[in-house]
């Protein structure tokens, strides 16, 4: 009845995966559209915490996850008139963004640290959760890790089979070029960032209700920054972005899963693992990620000075 | 000789950021001017608190230049968080390792060269990436700082702990002849240090000739062909002087500061220096008044707790209000 | 600059200059208390700050400046300094890692007086205090070992230090007395507060066959809802405000009643008799208690804990009596030989029975 250890760290992966592969995808998003968000971090913070305070004064689960994506959403929109208006720096607007998420997160949401919410429970599907070996790992997870696949084929029919898609991917790679046939730039690119920040809010979301039931100060620990990684990593592929959070995710659930089963390794190097297994992957796989940048993001990392 | 007209402008823009802020405190029901005062009251309005400002301002100035440097051949460094660890790391190895008679005017040099491979070191890794085209240094030296955290816990709690200090996670204290002395208060030489890296900064980039030909380069290959200047080297040289300019903020922390080698012991600094950079457009001396607004902000923030029941975290808000103008302002002319 | 740019500049000036010089407050007595976390984590911080609410209570004319989620760093020396120019005498520094701060602040101010939690060393106003955790665990611990099935219970905390790994200890040795064979899984999330990993932590346990849950971690909530969620058993630290998270799960609790501690050591600051020295207490002294029982545990475990608690209490039962071995095997503690409240401070080893890393 027990998980092996096979099982459980799968389950535990993909649990530990589902907020990063939304911030991921939201954020891949964005760069297609030749903009870098690096304050996701902030946007998740402001979705967890947002998402939580409804949620708990409501009552309403679906409230709370609308009120955090709507959060992010707007969140994201605050770096539209300084980066796509004035042009000012993205990398440097973007950790603006983080320290602002921070700080307005920490700032209103002290009124509910210490408090718990049940929030988001794990919903088995009938018959496939009874399934032998496989029916523990991927079916008796919540609503929002069953929705990560059809999310990502819905961010890649977007932006590859709609022509608001394609214009997109258009002004990511030459503004100009795309201005000159006739879309409007500017919007196209604010859309990018509302639809990023909704599932950037919605990744900050699933954090607070789903897994960690509560909400404290700074409780993203840094996915968000992970989660632009990942968006390298996956090439700016949509559907690439599941496996590399799956495989973030399993390294965080590795170590844990590890030290439950009385592993004996230091503790601190287990925590290492993730990030330099992300470095590490990120490295291996340059060649397949370097041509696939958009144009208009090579612009923001070459250029910034 | 200072630019009145940017003075000016930098005012209006630090006014703007206050206002902002103010509406937020009116949304939550705090008085605005309570708040102001208390402040500016807690870092400017007595000895202790301008002492304390200070001691905030020095390692933003290391980790400051830290950003600016590389940002003048267009790389962006945001590794300072970790490549500070990493410097206070190998100057409390070395600390330790090389005996406690050692004199001051010895060991303080060598815990500052320490410090500074040891950041180098950790941006190495980074630069070489970058260099060789296998990976951006944003991502490189972001994701090395939660690496840098964990390795410096790894120590702590590990090999480097001190046996006498009954399991508590932190190393011996440092002999005298290592530690660096303050002039008042927790005013340390550092101050000087930094001050002096700072002008020697401003003299490199803008008045050698290698400095200017990195500005012109900015990162772009073609150009660093016409120029003759080897880009790949000069992105090494460029980061990993970076890194040794964070070292010696973590070298600072622990020499002057803590006294000795514990988890922790950063506040943000990494992160609030790539902020100072960035307000202060990479110049060395915008950095320096630029540090020190964020220092008293940053300083301030634990007054806001004790005076205003507001978690000390709000102030990001003010900082990050104050970049969001700045950037506004300067547009794409940010560089 | 023109005329009509150098007014506001210097208008600016002159109102900065005015908001600098602030007020002082009234001389009283005031108590600064710098907490390391959220006063409202029903945990670690809320336990103090409650403790802080009955001082207030016991001692007229009494006010408290509170600051929280202080670093455990030379910055909490600010926070220290700040609440003094506030006119703070008596400064209750809540967490171990605030011990180098405060003794530094301390040099500085010989006419105030220093409480420093858990730490160990002293000086002429600085005293330290703590309530032997690992007494209660122990007693929780028969909680556990008699409520597990499996005979594997889970530990979860933040970092080995001494009185976290005396804690388990008692804990793991509590347990034995109910079934030999029980086994404790440490696991380490590398800091006070992380609920993200907390949960991690208990979906891994239980996957790993363990049915009772412990903590030592500031903000408990996460892990008690975790394991109510994964119909695990769980046992509470810090503070008894965490039974309502788990109403079928909860065992019991290790909560600190701070408050009759302040007092008195408030009261002997006040009348001039406090002397610097290092204040423990267990259950007998009331600085801390077991929380009330949860639904399922039976008339016999409560009564067997009930028992050891009086010895304890008594004397009668020193829970590290020797022979004991640690999880390596060796001896750490020889026959005949006793561990006493020490141990808080000095535990650098993991019991048999324990799973984990002590370093």
């Amino acid at each position: 009845m027990h998980p092996d250890f096979v099982q459980g760290w799968l389950a535990g992966a993909i649990l530990a995966s589902t907020p990063l592969f939304y911030a991921a995808l939201g954020e891949t998003l964005v760069e297609k559209a030749g903009l870098i968000n690096l304050g996701v971090e902030g946007t998740m913070l402001m979705g967890a915490s947002v998402s939580f305070a409804v949620a708990s004064i409501s009552g309403s689960l679906p409230l709370g996850l609308a009120a955090g994506m709507l959060a992010g959403g707007l969140f994201n929109l605050l770096l539209g008139p300084l980066i796509v208006v004035r042009g000012a720096n993205q990398l440097a607007s973007g950790l603006a963004l983080m320290f602002l998420g921070q700080g307005l997160s920490a700032f209103y949401g002290k009124a509910f640290v210490g408090t718990s919410i049940d929030g988001l429970a794990p919903l088995p599907i009938p018959f496939l959760s009874n399934l032998p070996w496989v029916g523990q790992i991927l079916f008796r997870q919540d609503l929002l890790v069953y929705l990560m696949l059809p999310c990502a084929f819905a961010v890649w029919f977007l932006l590859s089979r709609t022509a608001w898609g394609l214009n997109l991917r258009a002004v990511g790679e030459d503004r100009l070029v795309a201005y000159a046939a006739g879309s409007n730039t500017g919007l196209l690119r604010h859309q990018a960032l509302f639809l990023g920040g909704l599932l950037a809010g919605l990744a900050g979301a699933h954090l607070s209700l789903a897994i960690a039931h509560t909400w404290t100060e700074g409780l993203t620990a840094g996915r968000g920054f992970i989660a632009v990684a990942l968006v390298i990593f996956a090439a700016w592929r949509p559907l690439r972005v599941l496996p590399g959070a799956l495989l973030f995710g399993g390294t965080l659930a590795l170590q844990i899963q590890l030290q439950a089963r009385g592993a004996q390794v230091s503790p601190f190097l287990l925590d290492m693992l993730p990030y330099l297994v992300t470095l590490l992957v990120l490295v291996l796989l340059r060649k397949s990620s370097r041509g696939r940048m958009p144009e208009g993001l090579k612009e923001v990392f070459e250029s910034s000075r | 000789m200072v630019d009145r007209k940017a003075l000016a402008t930098i005012s209006l823009l630090v006014a703007g950021a206050l206002a902002l802020f103010s509406l937020l405190l009116l949304a939550a029901g705090k008085n605005p001017l309570d708040t102001y005062s208390s402040l500016f009251s807690s870092t400017l309005g007595n000895a202790y608190g301008f002492g304390e400002v200070f001691v905030k301002l020095i390692p933003l100035l290391f980790t400051a230049l830290a950003v600016a440097v590389p940002a003048r051949l267009g790389l962006v460094n945001v590794g300072g968080e970790g490549q500070l660890h990493l410097g206070a790391l190998l100057a409390a190895a070395a600390a330790l390792a090389c005996g406690s008679a050692t004199p001051r005017w010895l060991g303080i040099p060598v815990t500052m060269v320490a410090g500074m491979a040891g950041g180098a070191l950790w941006a190495l890794v980074p630069a070489l990436l970058r260099s060789w085209g296998f990976l951006n240094e944003t991502i490189s030296t972001l994701l090395l700082n939660y690496v840098a955290l964990r390795v410096v816990d790894f120590f702590v709690y590990g090999p480097m702990r001190d046996p006498g200090s009954a399991n508590i996670p932190q190393t011996m204290g440092f002999a005298p002849g290592y530690l660096w002395p303050s002039f008042t208060g927790r005013v340390h030489i550092g101050l000087v240090f930094a001050l002096l890296a700072l002008a020697l900064a401003a003299l490199v980039l803008n008045r050698t000739r290698w400095g200017y030909e990195i500005r012109a380069i900015g990162g772009n290959p073609i150009a660093s062909h016409r120029h003759g200047l080897p880009l790949e080297r000069a992105i090494v040289v460029v980061l990993c002087a970076g890194g040794a300019l964070a070292g010696l903020a973590g070298t600072g922390e622990i020499m002057a500061i803590q006294g000795r080698l514990r988890p922790h012991f950063s506040a943000d600094y990494g992160y609030l220096g790539f902020l100072v950079a960035w307000l202060a457009s990479h110049r060395p001396l915008r950095i320096l008044i630029m540090g020190f607004l964020v220092a008293v902000i940053a300083t301030g923030g634990d007054s806001l707790q004790l005076d205003q029941g507001l978690p000390s975290a709000t102030v990001n808000i003010l900082m990050a209000l104050l970049l969001f103008v700045v950037l506004a302002r300067e547009g794409k002319l940010a560089s | 600059m023109s005329c009509s740019k150098k007014i506001p500049v210097v208008l600016t000036l002159a109102l900065l200059l005015a908001l600098a010089t602030g007020t002082r407050a009234e001389p009283k007595v005031i108590v600064g208390a710098l907490h390391v976390g959220s006063i409202k984590d029903a945990g670690y911080n809320q336990a103090s700050h409650d403790g802080l609410e009955l001082l207030k209570k016991n001692v007229p004319g009494l006010s408290v400046l509170e600051a929280e989620n202080v670093p455990e760093s030379a910055d909490a020396e600010r926070v220290m300094e700040q609440m003094i120019n506030k006119g703070a005498t008596i400064i209750i520094a809540q967490s171990f890692g605030f011990q180098d701060p405060a003794l530094n602040v301390a040099a500085k101010y010989p006419k105030v007086t220093f409480l420093h939690a858990s730490g160990f060393k002293l000086a002429p106003n600085f005293g330290t205090f703590w309530g032997n955790n690992f007494e209660a665990m122990y007693l929780a611990g028969i909680a556990a070992g008699a409520a597990s099935k499996s005979g594997k219970l889970g530990f979860i905390t933040a970092f080995p230090i001494p009185n976290i790994l005396a804690s388990i200890n008692a804990f793991e040795l509590g347990a034995k007395t109910r079934n030999p064979k029980v086994t404790t899984t440490v696991t380490y999330d590398n800091a006070w507060v992380d609920p993200v990993k907390e949960a991690g932590a208990v979906n891994a346990l239980a996957d790993a066959g363990v049915d009772v849950v412990t903590m030592i971690t500031d903000s408990p909530i996460t892990i008690v809802k975790t394991a109510e969620a994964r119909g695990i058993h769980s046992i509470g630290f810090h503070s008894d405000a965490l039974a309502q998270f788990a109403p079928k799960g909860w065992l019991t609790g290790v909560a600190y009643t701070w408050g009759d501690l302040y007092t008195k050591l408030v009261k002997e600051v006040v009348a001039g008799t406090w002397k610097p020295g290092h204040v423990r207490g267990g259950i007998e002294s009331g600085y801390l208690k077991l929380a009330k029982f949860g639904p399922s545990v039976s008339g016999e475990t409560k009564a067997a804990i009930a028992k050891a608690q009086a010895e304890i209490v008594a004397g009668k039962l020193v829970i590290f009596t020797g022979p004991i071995k640690d999880n390596t095997g060796k001896e750490v503690i020889a026959a005949g030989q006793k561990g006493g409240i020490g141990l808080l401070d000095t535990t650098n080893w993991l019991a048999e029975g324990v799973i984990g890393q002590a370093k």
